[in-house]
């Protein structure tokens, strides 16, 4: 590697608003990368205690409720009550911050039948406070899960479905940077 | 619950404040110390217990800087809790001089900024921040406390104009507080509407800026102050509760609802009687919440209380109600120096009822509430703290 391709590669790394392609965060705990492991293959998976039933978000150790060591992940019922939603202006992160160029990014807070409240893009603008929504799990481009919350409409049992929802969002691709690093 | 008879605050330090700096949270750290030590007029070895609070420390913990600062004592105390660690350092200080573990304590916050850093501390502030909250693009906690805010001007009907009232007033302060980071600068109601959107309801004014800095004080008996010569605050009352009202779907109160009345009752006043306040102040919701759960109006009503009363520290506005708060500017406007915030109340009250705060200084206040709040775990504030300090009998 010659000092330019050195160069390169450590503004590459410090500055992100350089780089060609920026990607939401990856960074998960050992216990955020089981969340994600467990929700390939199911529209929605939750820690739910063996002991109690509790169904606990974000992933612990332990259950939350009974503090038994009988969590384990099982599909969950995707429904849930929007709590309340948010347009975000600005972003720490430059994969938002380049969407954010664009249009302001909706997130929302959904309690969800199961129990625990999640936090969630949004996937459909019209969604407000208190309307019924579906929460379910997606990889974004950096291989990570995450949650979206759509309208009671869609069919997110669907693979497919959930594959264009979360599509249409820009969540998939990263967000690219003509000449960039 | 045990008084806290007997011990006194002494020689509030602020120190060091700027939006960035290449030093890290030890230089703040050991300044406060240095300058508690110096005003004081004790020697470092007098010092005989630390409570430190930073969130910067990076492998270094507070045991760690006794070697730094060459420290040698028998009592000490790392808190990393965030907007309520300098309530909760006095708390366990006061036990230790009552119990005779340390004679004197030096309490500490301090963190550094150097370029970039606020982004690291707000990705991996906790394991439920990292796999759920900030993975969803807001910056740090402004994601929680815009649905925190959305949510109460839902349901309680404040608008942006009710919270312009605590931000402004506190903007005021900050013009007579020089070390403030935004004090050279004025604010008016048009300038807060027209402020760039953050997150929702939350405008540019509504958001602490993180900066550098340190705050400190040291905690002793009442004698030894005395013999000092040093002017002092006593701790009347003072209480904390964590994770209190778990069930609420989504914020609108915190743990003083538990313990407040209590709290009043054990310090022999009523929040009529209260001087000064000075909350918490990340957002202006949180205020408006402490204003409410510490018993200044019912709950809901504080997007009515703050139009009718003043809240500059020269009593300069056209309410007739008094009510000095955040006089230092609070974090809106001095700036969010990571876990020395959590001190900046206590701090600023130290001051005032030492006479020692200079421009901005209330005239004779005779007793100082400060509340805590912090810890954005997940979805709200996990910590509450409050304490009501008094002017001591010289």
């Amino acid at each position: 590697m010659n000092i330019k391709e050195k160069m390169q590669r450590r503004l590459k790394l410090n500055r992100p608003s350089l780089r060609a392609r920026a990607r939401p965060p990856k960074q998960r705990t050992p216990l955020g990368q089981q969340f994600t492991a467990a929700n390939l293959p199911s529209a929605l998976s939750m820690q739910t205690c063996s002991d109690c039933g509790h169904v606990q978000y974000p992933p612990t150790e332990l259950c939350g409720a009974c503090l038994a060591d009988g969590l384990i992940f099982n599909d969950t019922p995707v429904d849930g009550l929007l709590l309340q939603r948010t347009d975000l202006h600005h972003s720490l992160w430059e994969f938002f911050k380049r969407h954010l160029r664009r249009a302001s990014w909706p997130i929302a807070s959904v309690k969800l039948d199961a129990g625990p409240t999640v936090f969630c893009h949004l996937g459909d603008r019209r969604l407000t406070t208190g309307n019924r929504v579906q929460v379910f799990s997606h990889t974004d481009a950096s291989q990570s899960m995450v949650l979206i919350a759509v309208g009671a409409e869609h069919d997110v049992g669907a693979r497919e479905v959930r594959r264009q929802l979360t599509e249409q969002l820009g969540l998939t691709q990263p967000a690219l940077r003509q000449g960039g690093i | 619950m045990r008084d806290y008879s007997g011990v006194a605050l002494v020689t509030p330090v602020s120190w060091g404040y700027a939006k960035q700096s290449p030093h890290g949270a030890a230089w703040f750290i050991g300044s406060v110390l240095r300058e508690l030590i110096q005003r004081s007029g004790l020697q470092k070895s007098d010092i005989d217990g630390f409570a430190v609070s930073s969130f910067s420390l990076g492998v270094d913990s507070a045991i760690a800087l006794t070697q730094h600062f060459g420290l040698s004592p028998r009592w000490i105390e790392q808190l990393n809790y965030g907007g309520v660690s300098g309530i909760l350092a006095m708390r366990r200080a006061a036990r230790a001089i009552q119990a005779g573990d340390a004679e004197v304590v030096a309490c500490v916050g301090g963190d550094g900024a150097v370029h970039r850093a606020f982004e690291g501390t707000a990705a991996n502030f906790s394991s439920f921040t990292i796999d759920a909250s900030f993975p969803y693009g807001a910056g740090g906690p402004n994601a929680a406390f815009s649905l925190i805010t959305q949510h109460y001007m839902d349901t309680f009907g404040a608008t942006r104009e009710d919270f312009a009232r605590i931000c402004l007033d506190q903007r005021y302060n900050a013009n007579h507080y020089p070390p403030a980071l935004l004090g050279h600068k004025k604010l008016d109601l048009g300038g807060y509407l027209a402020a760039r959107p953050i997150a929702g309801p939350l405008h540019l004014f509504d958001c602490v800026m993180p900066c550098a800095g340190g705050e400190g004080f040291l905690m002793m008996s009442i004698d030894r102050a005395k013999s000092l010569g040093l002017s002092y605050a006593t701790l009347m009352a003072a209480d904390e509760l964590h994770n209190a009202h778990p069930q609420d779907a989504i914020q609108y109160r915190g743990g003083w609802t538990h313990y407040i009345d209590a709290m009043y009752e054990r310090a022999g006043i009523g929040p009529a009687d209260v001087d000064c306040l000075q909350t918490y102040d990340d957002y202006p919701v949180i205020s408006m919440m402490q204003l409410e759960d510490l018993g200044f109006c019912a709950k809901g009503d504080g997007p009515r209380f703050v139009h009718q009363v003043d809240m500059r520290f020269d009593h300069s506005g056209p309410q007739s109600r008094k009510l000095p708060h955040n006089t230092c500017g609070g974090q809106l406007s001095a700036g969010q120096a990571g876990s020395a915030a959590g001190f900046l109340g206590v701090v600023e009250s130290l001051r005032q009822l030492t006479d020692s705060a200079g421009l901005n200084q209330i005239d004779k206040p005779q007793n100082s509430l400060v509340s805590g709040y912090g810890m954005i775990n997940y979805d709200r504030g996990l910590c509450t703290a409050a304490a009501l300090l008094g002017r001591g009998q010289q």
